[in-house]
Order: structure tokens, then C-alpha cells, then sequence
């Protein structure tokens, strides 16, 4: 556990890291600062204040490959990309086919820099590694060209290695991801109300600040209560350790997230619409994050399918 | 006790007891649940479950708050009892505790406890709603006594209760929320006069209480004389804390029966869904609010931020209710229909009551997010 002061001198570290490096650079910080380290001791911990952080500073790492690889089991070795699912989807991205491994889904720019992917497949729960150039990759410009994701699809003839059975199964390792995603859409959501917030104070219209009318304190006020309300969610999923609260967690916090956006984009008005200010670096990063390891809507509709199929509503969070 | 020992122990006592302690009825009126809930408490007290979590100087057996709040998550959540009328205690016992002279919170507790007694809180005023701090009904000082007169209004169960903690103006009316005492008031004394209000749900919940002469003894002064302000600033988080999360048990529950008996493809899963979501989102806020309870935090303007999603989801259970069985909701005449109906009516008050929805933000606004002062 990664407890008190030793907690606090990590997280403060990591928020000097966040803060001022991003990308290659982010990963190189980690590195020394030995957060694949903390999160083989302390998952949790290492989880929740690097990505909070991370969506704060609207930088970018290869933390969630590494958190999955070390989900499945499968090492953290710096430069072990992990294929995601399709945009939206929460399944295996890999099917065996005969000897070949076929794949469709979604890699970091960093990941797709290293030798060898790592591809979870279909099957109950099976891993493989597949030789990166033995794919198509195809740049994913999209809303948030900062994010570099890259789409990879096609078959590889033969994996690197015989594909071995995950130590964790797929189900779980999504979890943990859409855990990560769900911290990062607060952090970055907690950064937009900051901005929307100080400029409701700063900026006066009709002789006073903006932030002294009710309209503008209530929208804000309601972000507030949408980002404690995504927080709380995504801590006490961790708590009830179920796959249903994380995925419940990363709908709260993706849906959230968007009315966040909304909020402080109207109430920043006409500069939160420029790009030199920036509001919608986190726009962009909030909506496409809900894409990765399965979208609100879908994993809402999903866990509605399921409750209408049992007609019984899943007694989470025990006091 | 610990929760830990505490739960499982609860849990097997309430179902070896099931039968005496179910309601003796389908949909009960308010005479009914109020007789219920003494009778309820009373069974609770005397087995020791109502006395974890209190401490031993008001008849409690000391040990974790978490206790009380799993104790109203199960009665309410197995339909024992209202989760409204059985949280007052939450509201106003913790508040007796903090202000009330030892002697008297020590004589007074145990019986709100045991259910020998129902306590009301008169608060807010005809002219008094969302600006408490402008309340108008008068004490002056008459010798060792308190001599009251005004009115109160929206008093929940004013006309079961023995007990009022109510909030006077002992100041001028310009000393605003400086000039606020409050005081341990017994209904039966002379010039007290209660006339239940009927509210759209059918139920005379909320009463007119008005104060004519009425003498209080100096002794049944809560915290100090102008101190008024500090004990209704301490009273009001207990308010959003406990008593919340009772409120999400009995959601909880609701939202089951409503899927056991909703027709196939009465609604989206869509919609099943997020409605799901809202409670676990405030499920997650509220046990964490319980848990700093218990690690003996002080809550404040936090728990605003309670209030507002219990609402909120409130509202979202019982229209999601309306959706789903909305014949039965609005043509259904037995008992279970009626019973719905009224919750889904009662649900609208959800953003009123307590602190109204405007003013939940305004004060996340002030003192959460640091706007400064409204105009």
C-alpha cells in the first residue's frame, strides 16, 4: 500500500511529470520514477493519481498499456503496447484463425513503435503476441490528434509466440482500464470547471463579475455536483471491486464529462471557442476517451439489457 | 460494535423476526406507519440494535455511526417502515447531542430512540422558506423562561410530535442570522396550537404549528442565546447525511419491485440503465459521506452535494416508475398502486424540501466553488 506521506511525495512528483512533459518524454518520467513500481504494489493508488493527473494536464502516456499488460498478467516492460478494442467495444480485439491471429483494433502511436503487440483474443481468456509490421496501422487523426491512436487490423500469419493463457481474465483487465479512463475524464473534467470557474470570477459584464449571476452559478454549480458525482463513483468502484461498478464508473464519468463540457463551454462563451484557449484540447480528450474499452451509452444500455433480462438490481457498495 | 459483526448479526435477527415486525398492512395511512415506526423502534431498542452508534451518555451502546446507518438501510429497505418519518432521528438526535445541556439530552434522547416519543422541527416560517436567517417567530426573555410567539410552518409530523427543537428570534429582525436562538420546545405546553396541512400525495404530513404566550423554560435552550444560527448550521448536514442514505435503501428497493413488475419492453434498457447509474452514482457519494461520519469528520456544505443527487435520482426512480407502469401508477386502485402513486407524488417535493434545489446550489456555488457572495 502507498499510504500518507509516501503517497503524497509520489502524487506530487507525478503532478510535476503530468504537468510538464507529455507523450515519450511522460513515459521516461514514469519510468524513473518507478510508477510501474507502484503499480505492481498498489494498483489502486498508482491508478487513481496518475490518471486523475494526467487528465488534468491533458498529457499523454503509455500508462494504460502498461496497466493492462500488468492486468493480463502479461509483464509491464516499457515498449509493450496492448491492442485495445475497436472504438466503443469492450471485446477481445483478437481472433484466432486457423495458425493465424486476426486483429482489429486500437493501439497508442507509442505502442505501435515497439516489435511486438499484445493481442487478447476471443477465446476465453488467451493472450498472443503479434509482430507490429505484420499489421496495418493507420493513423487516427479524428477529434484529438494529440491522443495518436492508431488503428491496427489484419491477420498476422503466425505469432511471435504460441498464445498462453492470461494470468486475469480479459473481462477483468477492461476494468481496470475503463477504471484508469474514468479517473482521466474527472481529472480533465475538474480541469475544465477550474478554467470555466476562474473566468465566471474574473470576467465582469453589467458591472460585476459573471460569477454573481445565478444562471452562471447554478450551471456551475451543477458541474461541481457532476464531477463529485463521476469521483465518487469511480473510488467506490474500486472498493466494490466488481466488473459491473467499473464499467458502471466509466458511464457515470463519460456522460458526466460531457455535461461538463457543456457547461463551462457556455459559460466561458466566446474564448472557451478559440483555440488558442484551452478548453477544447479537454473537449476533445473527454469525448474521445469515452470511445476506449466501451462508450456510456453502450455500457449503459448494456447493464439496462441486463437488469430487464434478471429483473434484479445488483446490490453494489455495501456500506 | 463494529458493522462488520454488526450487519450479519442484524440481518439474521430481522429475518428471525420478520413477522411480528412486518407492517400490518398493504399501504398504511399515517396513523398507521407513525404507530408502526413506535412500535418498530421500540422492538429495535429494546433487542440493542437502535442503541449502536450512540453514545452510552443518551442511552446508546457507543461503537461505529455506520451501525445506524446500515440499521435505516435494512428496516427500510425490508419496508418496516417509512424511511421519512423513521430518519428524524438522524436529523435531530445528533443536533440534541451537540447543543442540548447534558441532563437533558440524556433524559430526552433515549426516548426519541426507543420510539416513546416523536420529535418535530420548526424551522421554517410562512415568511421564512429559503432565507432561514429572516425568521420571524418571536421568544422574549420573561424572567427564567423563554415567552414565544409566531408561527411555524411545513413542521413535518408536528401533530405526533412531543418534542419541537425550534428556532426563534430573540434579536432584532436586522440581526439577521445573529440574532437566532434555539430552544427545546415540549408540545404539550399551554398556547401551542398544530393544524396539519393536506399535501397532494393525500397525506397530512406537514403542519401549521402557531405559538401563543407560550413559556419555555431557560433550561430548554439549545447551544448559546444568539447562537441559534450555529445549531441549525449543525442540524442541516445531519439532515443530508444519514437520513440520505436510508432514502437510497427505500430507492433501491422501489427500483427492484418496479422492474419485477414492468411489462416486457415497457421500457429502454437505455433507460433502466441510467437510472441504475444515478443510484450507484449516489450510493458511491453517500457511503463515503457515511464512512467520514464515522471517522468523526465534521460535514458541512458538502453534503450539499448529497442532497442534490438523492433528489435528483429520487425523481429520476419514480419517473422512471411513471414510464414503466404508468396504468398502474395513474388508474390503479389497490393498495401497491395507491402506495406508488403517493411516493411518485411525494418524489416532486424531493427538489423542495430540506434546503430547495436552487438553494443545494447556491450554496455549492458559495462555499464549495468560491463564486463570492450572490446578489
Amino acid at each position: 500500500m502507498i499510504e500518507g506521506d509516501d503517497l503524497t511525495l509520489f502524487a506530487s512528483s507525478l503532478r510535476r511529470a503530468t504537468e510538464t512533459t507529455t507523450g515519450r518524454e511522460l513515459d521516461a518520467t514514469l519510468d524513473d520514477l518507478g510508477w510501474r513500481d507502484a503499480l505492481a504494489a498498489d494498483r489502486r493508488a498508482a491508478v487513481a493519481t496518475l490518471f486523475e493527473l494526467q487528465g488534468r494536464a491533458g498529457a499523454t502516456s503509455s500508462a494504460l498499456d502498461q496497466l493492462l499488460a500488468s492486468a493480463l498478467g502479461a509483464g509491464s516492460q516499457s515498449g509493450t503496447g496492448v491492442v485495445l478494442p475497436r472504438p466503443s467495444r469492450t471485446s477481445a480485439p483478437g481472433r484466432v484463425v486457423g495458425d493465424a491471429v486476426e486483429v482489429d483494433g486500437l493501439a497508442s502511436s507509442a505502442a505501435i513503435e515497439g516489435d511486438e503487440l499484445l493481442v487478447a483474443l476471443d477465446d476465453g481468456g488467451r493472450l498472443a503476441r503479434v509482430a507490429t509490421d505484420a499489421l496495418e496501422r493507420r493513423a487516427v487523426t479524428g477529434l484529438d490528434p494529440a491522443l495518436a491512436l492508431v488503428e491496427v487490423r489484419g491477420t498476422a500469419a503466425s505469432p511471435v509466440s504460441e498464445p498462453v493463457k492470461a494470468a486475469c481474465g480479459w473481462a477483468e483487465a477492461v476494468a481496470a482500464g475503463q477504471l484508469a479512463l474514468a479517473h482521466e475524464q474527472v481529472g480533465a473534467s475538474r480541469a475544465m470547471l477550474a478554467l470555466a470557474r476562474d473566468h465566471a470570477v474574473e470576467r465582469i459584464q453589467f458591472g460585476q463579475p459573471i460569477a454573481q449571476f445565478q444562471a452562471v452559478r447554478h450551471r456551475l454549480a451543477d458541474t461541481y455536483v457532476a464531477i463529485e458525482a463521476a469521483e465518487s463513483a469511480v473510488l467506490a468502484a474500486w472498493d466494490d471491486g466488481s466488473t459491473l461498478a467499473a464499467a458502471a464508473a466509466k458511464a457515470i464519468a463519460g456522460r458526466n464529462a460531457r455535461l461538463v463540457a457543456r457547461h463551462c463551454q457556455q459559460v466561458l462563451a466566446g474564448i472557451g471557442f478559440t483555440a488558442e484557449h484551452p478548453l477544447h484540447g479537454y473537449i476533445r480528450r473527454v469525448l474521445t476517451l469515452d470511445r476506449l474499452l466501451g462508450d456510456a451509452r453502450s455500457l449503459t444500455a448494456a447493464m439496462g439489457a441486463e437488469l430487464l433480462r434478471t429483473r434484479r438490481v445488483p446490490q453494489l457498495l455495501p456500506l | 460494535m463494529e458493522l462488520t459483526e454488526f450487519r450479519p448479526a442484524l440481518d439474521r435477527w430481522l429475518d428471525e423476526h420478520h413477522d411480528e415486525l412486518a407492517p400490518p398492512y398493504a399501504y398504511g395511512s399515517l396513523d398507521e406507519q407513525m404507530a408502526q415506526l413506535s412500535r418498530v423502534k421500540r422492538a429495535l431498542f429494546e433487542a440493542g440494535w437502535m442503541r449502536y452508534g450512540w453514545p452510552e451518555r443518551v442511552g446508546g451502546l457507543g461503537g461505529s455511526t455506520l451501525t445506524r446507518a446500515y440499521l435505516g438501510e435494512a428496516v427500510t429497505a425490508r419496508d418496516l417502515v417509512e424511511p421519512g418519518i423513521y430518519s428524524m432521528t438522524e436529523v435531530l438526535a445528533p443536533t440534541m447531542i451537540d447543543f442540548a445541556p447534558p441532563e437533558l439530552a440524556a433524559e430526552m434522547v433515549p426516548r426519541l430512540l426507543r420510539g416513546d416519543e416523536m420529535w418535530c422541527q420548526g424551522f421554517s416560517e410562512p415568511g421564512t422558506g429559503s432565507n432561514l436567517a429572516s425568521l420571524a417567530c418571536r421568544a422574549e426573555r420573561d424572567g427564567d423562561a423563554w415567552r414565544v410567539n409566531g408561527q411555524k410552518v411545513w413542521t413535518s409530523l408536528a401533530q405526533y410530535a412531543q418534542r419541537c427543537v425550534l428556532l426563534t428570534r430573540t434579536g432584532t429582525v436586522e440581526s439577521a442570522h445573529r440574532g437566532i436562538t434555539a430552544m427545546f420546545v415540549d408540545m404539550d405546553s399551554p398556547g401551542i396550537t398544530v393544524r396539519p396541512l393536506r399535501t397532494m400525495h393525500g397525506v397530512e404530513e406537514f403542519c401549521e404549528v402557531f405559538f401563543d404566550d407560550v413559556i419555555v423554560p431557560i433550561e430548554r435552550t439549545l447551544g448559546e442565546e444568539g447562537g441559534g444560527w450555529a445549531v441549525a448550521m449543525d442540524l442541516l448536514p445531519y439532515e443530508r447525511s444519514t437520513a440520505l442514505w436510508h432514502r437510497g435503501a427505500f430507492l433501491h428497493r422501489r427500483l427492484e419491485q418496479f422492474l419485477d413488475v414492468l411489462p416486457d419492453s415497457a421500457v429502454s434498457p437505455a433507460d433502466v440503465g441510467e437510472v441504475f447509474q444515478q443510484l450507484f452514482a449516489f450510493r458511491a457519494r453517500s457511503r463515503a459521506t457515511q464512512h467520514r461520519l464515522a471517522d468523526g469528520d465534521k460535514l458541512g456544505p458538502e453534503t450539499s452535494v448529497d442532497k442534490i443527487l438523492l433528489a435528483t435520482t429520487e425523481q429520476a426512480v419514480f419517473d422512471f416508475a411513471l414510464d414503466a407502469l404508468g396504468d398502474q401508477l395513474i388508474l390503479g386502485d389497490d393498495d401497491t398502486s395507491r402506495r406508488w402513486r403517493a411516493e411518485y407524488l411525494y418524489s416532486r417535493a424531493a427538489t423542495i424540501y430540506g434546503g430547495s434545489a436552487e438553494i443545494q446550489r447556491n450554496i455549492v456555488a458559495r462555499r464549495l466553488l468560491d463564486l463570492g457572495a450572490d446578489r
